[in-house]
C-alpha cells in the first residue's frame, strides 16, 4: 500500500502562516488497470468534527491492514481547515458556507477557488462520502441524506453504510451549490452522512460509520478481506414520514427524553422555561409515535428553533 | 406616516425583537407603490442609514401631497445582529437573505423572512438595500439576477453608473430579490459598499438614486437632477486581479478610477519584514469596480475587479 499526502490547495495567509488543504491517498499496491476510487470528505463545516474521527478510524484501519486495500481511498479530513481549528462553521474572513459555494471556479473569490480545487481533485472518483455532524444545535442519529434526483444510483450504496436512517429528499434548487450535488452531477456517486452533533465526538458513531465504510468498500471491490462486516438495516423516509417540532416560544429548552428514544404520541419531550420568572412557557409533547432521531442539543431557543424530528413508519 | 409592527419575537434574555415598517400612504390610488428593505445583516450600516434617512426625507422634506404612491420602508430586519456587531442572525448564524420567501412554520429566520415577505408583497416596486457578500469595497450599483423576471429598463431609472446583470446561481433563488420578482414585484438590489462608518458621499448617491427612481416611475412628484446613463455589466465585461502574494494590501487606486492594462494599481507588503513582495498590475483597461477592503490579504484572493465596456 502506498500512502501519500498532497496539498490540493494552498494560500499564504497575511501573517506568517499558510492555509493548506490536504488529501491523503491510500493506494493498494496491486497493479490493476483501473482501480476503484472512493473519496471521503469532512470538515466542509468547520464546527463539525465527527467526520474527523470517522476518517481517523478508517486511516488507522488501512494502516493496520495494508494488504487488504486493492483500490484507492482518498481522505480529506478538513476542507475548511481554518474553520476546524477555530470553531468556525463558515470560511473565516469571508463568512461564507463552503457547502453553498460549489462548484466554484479558478476566478471565483477565495472560498470559490477552494471548493473548485476540491471538486477537481475528487472528480473521477467512483464514490464520495461527505461526512457532516449536523451543527452545534442538534444531535442526529447516523443517517444518509439523498437527493431524489440521484437516488437511483446512490440508494443502493447508502444501504451498505451501516447508518440507521436514509432520508431521501426532493430536489431543492439552493442545494445545487453543495458538494454532493456537484459531485453527483459530475458522475461520482456521492452520499452525505449526518451524525452526532457539532463541536463534539460521538465514539460509537465513529465506530458505526467505520464499519459501514469498510462494508461499502468491500462490496465495491476497494478492499478485499475475509472479514464480514455486518451492517444494520436502515429505516428509510420512503417507508414513513418525518414530523418536525419547532419551538412555539422563545426560552430555555429542558429536555426530558434521550436522543433516539422510541416514543409514543403525547410523550413529553421537554419544556421551554423562563429562568427569570420560574414559569413553564410551553410543554412540548410528541405529535406522533416514532423514533426521536433529531433532538435539540443547544438549550437556548427562539420561536421557531427546531427542537426535534420524529420518524414514524407507515401503518 | 404610520408605523406598523411587522413582527415581534421574544427572546430568552434580550428585549423582544420588534421589526417595524414606516408606511407613507400616497395621495393617488392609481400610482405605483414601493417597498424598501434596509439592513438584513449586522454590518449593513449603509443600508440601515439609507433606509432610515429615506423615512426622514419622506416625512420631513417632501410635501405629503407629492407622495403619490404608497411607500413602505423597513430600515432593519435584523436589529439583534446590528446591536452586537455580528453579521448574521446571532444564534445560528444564518443569513436572512437566504431565507426567502420564508416559511411561517419553519425555523426562526424562515419565520422572520415569511413575515417580512408577507408585509412587502404586492408592491409594484421593491428595493433591497444590500451589503456585498464578500469583503469588498465597490461602487454603489444595481444588481439584477438574470432570472427572466428582472426589469433592466426600470433599473436604469436610478441613474447609477453601473447595473450588474449577474448570472443566477442556485443560492440566489432564496434571496429576497429573486422571490420578490417571482411574485410580481419589480425588485432591484442596491449594492452598498461595506463600511462601518457612513460615507456621506456614497449614502447621498444612493439616496438621490432612490428619489430619482421614485420620481421617474411616478411614486413621488419630486424632481432631482439626472445622473448617469447606466452601463449594464455582465460577467464578460469583468476581469479579476488576484493577489499573487499574501501580506498587507496597499491599493494605489480606488473604485471608480480608470486604469490601463499593466498599470500598477496596488502593492503587497510582507507583513513581518515590510518589504514589497508583489506589485499588482491591472489585467485589463477599464474602471475598477471592486477592491478588497481588508488590509490583510490572502494569496489568490481577488484584489480588484475591473470592468470594461468596450
Amino acid at each position: 500500500m502506498n500512502v501519500t499526502t498532497k496539498e490540493i490547495f494552498k494560500s499564504e495567509l497575511p501573517v506568517g502562516e499558510t492555509l493548506s488543504i490536504k488529501r491523503t491517498r491510500f493506494e493498494g499496491s496491486r497493479q490493476d488497470e483501473k482501480k476503484k476510487r472512493i473519496s471521503i470528505v469532512s470538515g466542509i463545516h468547520g464546527d463539525e468534527l465527527e467526520g474527523q474521527l470517522a476518517i481517523y478510524l478508517l486511516g488507522r484501519w488501512l494502516n493496520e491492514n495494508p494488504d487488504k486495500l486493492v483500490g484507492i481511498v482518498d481522505i480529506y479530513p478538513a476542507v475548511n481547515a481554518l474553520g476546524v481549528d477555530t470553531i468556525t462553521r463558515g470560511f473565516p474572513i469571508y463568512e461564507v458556507d463552503l457547502n453553498r459555494s460549489f462548484p466554484g471556479s479558478k476566478d471565483d473569490f477565495l472560498p470559490g477557488q477552494i471548493v473548485y480545487a476540491l471538486t477537481q481533485d475528487i472528480k473521477g472518483s467512483d464514490i464520495a462520502i461527505d461526512i457532516h455532524s449536523s451543527n452545534i444545535f442538534l444531535r442526529e442519529i447516523p443517517q444518509i441524506r439523498i437527493n431524489k434526483e440521484f437516488s437511483h444510483s446512490t440508494l443502493p450504496l447508502a444501504k451498505e453504510l451501516n447508518c440507521d436512517f436514509i432520508w431521501i429528499h426532493d430536489a431543492v434548487t439552493v442545494l445545487e451549490a453543495t458538494f454532493s450535488h456537484t459531485l453527483n452531477s459530475l458522475g461520482t456517486k456521492t452520499l452525505v452522512v449526518e451524525m452526532g452533533v457539532g463541536m463534539r465526538l460521538t465514539n460509537k458513531y465513529g465506530d458505526q460509520l467505520l464499519l459501514g465504510m469498510l462494508n461499502l468498500m468491500k462490496q465495491e471491490g476497494i478492499i478485499e478481506c475475509e472479514e464480514v462486516f455486518e451492517v444494520r438495516t436502515p429505516f428509510t423516509s420512503e417507508t414513513g414520514s418525518v414530523a418536525y417540532m419547532n419551538a412555539p416560544k422563545s426560552g430555555l429548552f429542558v429536555q426530558f427524553l434521550d436522543h433516539c428514544a422510541i416514543i409514543k404520541k403525547d410523550d413529553k419531550i421537554g419544556d421551554i422555561v423562563s429562568p427569570l420568572t420560574g414559569e413553564v412557557l410551553a410543554e412540548l409533547k410528541a405529535p406522533c409515535d416514532g423514533i426521536l432521531f433529531t433532538l435539540r442539543e443547544y438549550p437556548v431557543v427562539y420561536e421557531g428553533s427546531l427542537i426535534a424530528r420524529i420518524f414514524s413508519t407507515n401503518k | 406616516m404610520k408605523k406598523i409592527e411587522i413582527l415581534r419575537i421574544e427572546s430568552l434574555s434580550r428585549a423582544p425583537l420588534v421589526i417595524e415598517g414606516y408606511l407613507f400612504e400616497g395621495s393617488d390610488p392609481e400610482a405605483p407603490s414601493l417597498a424598501i428593505v434596509g439592513a438584513m445583516d449586522g454590518d449593513a450600516i449603509l443600508p440601515l442609514f439609507c433606509a432610515s434617512h429615506m423615512v426622514d426625507y419622506l416625512k420631513n422634506t417632501i410635501n405629503k401631497s407629492k407622495i403619490k404612491g404608497n411607500v413602505l420602508i423597513i430600515p432593519s430586519i435584523n436589529h439583534y445582529a446590528l446591536n452586537i456587531a455580528q453579521r448574521f442572525w446571532p444564534l445560528d448564524k444564518t443569513d436572512l437573505n437566504m431565507m426567502f420567501p420564508g416559511y411561517s412554520e419553519g425555523e426562526t429566520t424562515q419565520r422572520i423572512a415569511a413575515k417580512v415577505f408577507e408585509a412587502i408583497s404586492g408592491y409594484t416596486y421593491g428595493i433591497n438595500l444590500e451589503r456585498r457578500r464578500d469583503p469588498t469595497n465597490c461602487l454603489p450599483h444595481i444588481k439584477l439576477f438574470k432570472s427572466g423576471y428582472e426589469d433592466l429598463d426600470g433599473a436604469k431609472e436610478f441613474g447609477f453608473k453601473i447595473i450588474h446583470h449577474s448570472e443566477l446561481r442556485s443560492i440566489d433563488t432564496v434571496t429576497l430579490q429573486y422571490n420578490w420578482q417571482l411574485w410580481g414585484t419589480k425588485a432591484y438590489s442596491i449594492v452598498c459598499p461595506v463600511d462601518n462608518l457612513v460615507d456621506k458621499n456614497i449614502s447621498s448617491q444612493i439616496h438621490q438614486a432612490m428619489v430619482r427612481f421614485m420620481d421617474k416611475v411616478g411614486i413621488v412628484d419630486h424632481k432631482i437632477f439626472n445622473a448617469y446613463e447606466s452601463n449594464v455589466i455582465t460577467k464578460k465585461n469583468l476581469k479579476i486581479v488576484k493577489a499573487q502574494k499574501s501580506g498587507i494590501f496597499i491599493p494605489a487606486e480606488i473604485v471608480g478610477n480608470y486604469v490601463v492594462k499593466g498599470q500598477i494599481i496596488g502593492s503587497i507588503i510582507n507583513s513581518l519584514n515590510g518589504e514589497v513582495v508583489s506589485k499588482i498590475k491591472a489585467t485589463s483597461d477599464g474602471m475598477i469596480v471592486c477592491c478588497f477592503n481588508n488590509s490583510l490579504i490572502l494569496e489568490n484572493a481577488v484584489a480588484f475587479r475591473i470592468a470594461n465596456i468596450r
